[in-house]
Formats: structure tokens, sequence, C-alpha cells
């Protein structure tokens, strides 16, 4: 009794919050064909076969598991507790083994930020393991080769303090303040652009902040901080 | 980002010490002006004895601003003050030395010469 009246329940919130967006898992599709044919209604088949992508379609397998059962049939979706009356509507094998009692499932756009995560932590390691890019920590005296496409030689060895770090997966910046024919300049560069060519760190000055934008006002020999 | 009542440094030898924006060439009341863009200036400060004189209403394109300057490939440059190199109505420089960095876009747009005159070129 108690399952029925949690599932009831469950599978009214489940209709509130997928309703605009997986209308079309209530079709008669059954569970079991929750396969390559689903997922490329959704259009994933660009996907990549990641670990993203896998938890997206099992994330959703649960979530049509529920939602595509009828209520009149009152042991269908609880049929992971009872055994049914003999229809073959679900047939995913996941569902025999491990039974969690309620169906956890976030919101859709909780869902996706974490996808992006687990996409952009893989974009990061891909980098890294390309290339090799030592930790850059404000305070840090660093230089680095830059390739600049226009002139298509590698100029520009710059080097100079490193005074902030903003870390936002693959698009982690840092910025580097040098002093350049007399004239204070700060550049920024994305950490995993393909046009760091080297990353060097030559000193290490201890400081107690994390951006180190003080030294904008201070003009005397900036490199020695 | 200068706009008209902005002082800026002169980045050549031409004469001038400081000048002060008046109004942006391009569009009707444009706002903002940024690296390598042409503005009106009026000279407030001149070094003695030179063929450029205090108040003196020239033309100048900006150099270097304390303004980020985003790039395409994701990189931003901000330089410490504010610069200007003072130029003819063609767009030749009026100077024949230039001081400081100079950005890399003032070579697509045709300011050649400066360019080459310059001692570092970011």
């Amino acid at each position: 009794m108690q399952s029925i009246r949690g599932s009831t329940r469950l599978l009214q919130r489940h209709r509130f919050s997928i309703s605009n967006t997986l209308r079309f898992t209530s079709s008669s599709t059954s569970c079991g064909s929750w396969s390559e044919n689903e997922s490329r209604r959704l259009g994933f088949d660009s996907f990549p076969c990641t670990r993203a992508a896998t938890y997206l379609i099992s994330s959703l397998k649960n979530v049509g598991f529920s939602s595509s059962a009828i209520p009149k049939q009152n042991f269908t979706y609880s049929s992971r507790c009872f055994s049914t009356t003999g229809d073959s509507v679900q047939g995913s094998p996941e569902s025999d083994c491990v039974v969690p009692q309620r169906i956890k499932f976030k919101r859709l756009d909780k869902t996706a930020k974490h996808i992006m995560q687990i996409v952009d932590k893989e974009a990061v390691e891909e980098v890294r393991t390309l290339r090799e890019i030592p930790e850059i920590k404000p305070g840090y005296i660093v230089q680095l080769k830059v390739e600049v496409p226009e002139n298509k030689r590698r100029v520009s060895i710059v080097k100079g303090v490193v005074i902030a770090r903003r870390n936002a997966g693959l698009n982690s910046t840092f910025r580097i303040r040098r002093l350049v024919a007399g004239v204070g300049v700060e550049s920024m560069f994305p950490l995993y652009s393909p046009n760091l060519r080297e990353i060097k760190v030559v000193d290490k000055k201890k400081v107690r902040r994390a951006k180190l934008y003080y030294l904008r006002d201070k003009v005397n020999a900036l490199k020695k901080h | 980002m200068i706009q008209p009542q902005t002082y800026l440094n002169v980045a050549d030898n031409s004469g001038a010490r400081e000048l002060m924006c008046i109004r942006i060439i391009g569009a009707s009341n444009r706002r903002y002006a940024h690296i390598g863009d042409v503005i009106v200036v009026v000279i407030k400060e001149a070094i003695p004895n030179t063929p450029l004189e205090r108040s003196e209403v020239i033309r100048a394109v900006i150099v270097r601003t304390c303004k980020e300057l985003k790039r395409n490939n994701g990189t931003i440059i901000r330089y410490d003050d504010n610069a200007a190199v003072v130029i003819d109505q063609e767009g030749n420089p009026k100077g024949t030395r230039v001081f400081g960095a100079i950005p890399r876009e003032l070579r697509q747009l045709n300011f050649t010469k400066i360019v080459s005159l310059a001692p570092e070129v970011l």
C-alpha cells in the first residue's frame, strides 16, 4: 500500500518536472527499448561515448521507466518490488539487480550541470596529457613561449609575475604583469591554450593574496616585487 | 575607452607631451574610442622649441589604453596608461620615433609606419 502511494507521488513529481521536455517518453515505447533508438531521438548520436553520456542515458532511463507506466495498472511501476501479473513492460536488466526504494532524480538543469562538469574535466585531462602544464599560483615568476599565428614564428618569450589566476575548468586563465619598454603591461592567457607552447616557473615569491592587483600602483621594479 | 576630456600621454617625439581628446572620428555620437581609433585632440602640454605648440588641434591615433584589448585567441592585453601617437591627415606619424609598446592590431589598420618604428610590438 505504502509503496503505491509513494509511487504515485513520485509519478506526479516526475510528471511536473519532465512534462515539457520529455513529452515523447509518454508514448507507447516500452522501457526495455531505451537503447540506441531513444538516444538517437534525443539527438545524442553524436555524443561521445563517455561517462557523461552513459550518466545521461541512465538517468533518463530511470525517468522513462517510471513515467511511461500507466497509472491504472497499480502494480506496474512497483514491479521492482513485487512481481507483476505477467506484463513484460519492464524488461531492462538493471531493474532487477540494484533496486532502490525511491527513484532519485535530479532536476534537469542540475543533471545538465553535472554532465557539463564531467565533460569539462575530460577536456582538461585530454589537454594535460598532451602538454605539461606546471602549477601556476600568484606570486610566481613565469616565463612563457607564446606562439603568434600572425607572424608564423615563435616570437614572444613572455616573462612576468603571475598576479591572478582564475579557475574555470578548461577556461582557466591567468594574468601576467611585466614591464615592456618602460610601460607596464598585463596580459591574460588561457591556461590550456594551444598557443602557449611552454610554461616555465622561474621563481616563486611569497605573497599573502590571491590577486595581486596592488602591484599596479607600485611602480618600483615589479619583477622584483 | 577614451572619450572627450580624456588626457593621453604622447608616445612619440613629435613635441607634444600631453593631449586631451575632443572628438572621436568615425560615426557621429560615438561614445568611446579604443586602440587603433583616430581622435581629435588638443595639445595641453608641449615641449618647448618644437613645431607643435600648446592648444593646437590635431589628430592622433590611440596606441595604448588602460581598458583591455581582447584578441581572438582569448588573450587580453592591458596597458598601464593611455597613450596616442600624433598623426597628420593621411595617417602618417608626425614624429620620427615611437616609444613604448605598440599592439599588433595597428598593423591591420594601416598604421604600418608606426608599427615599424616601435621598439616592441606586442
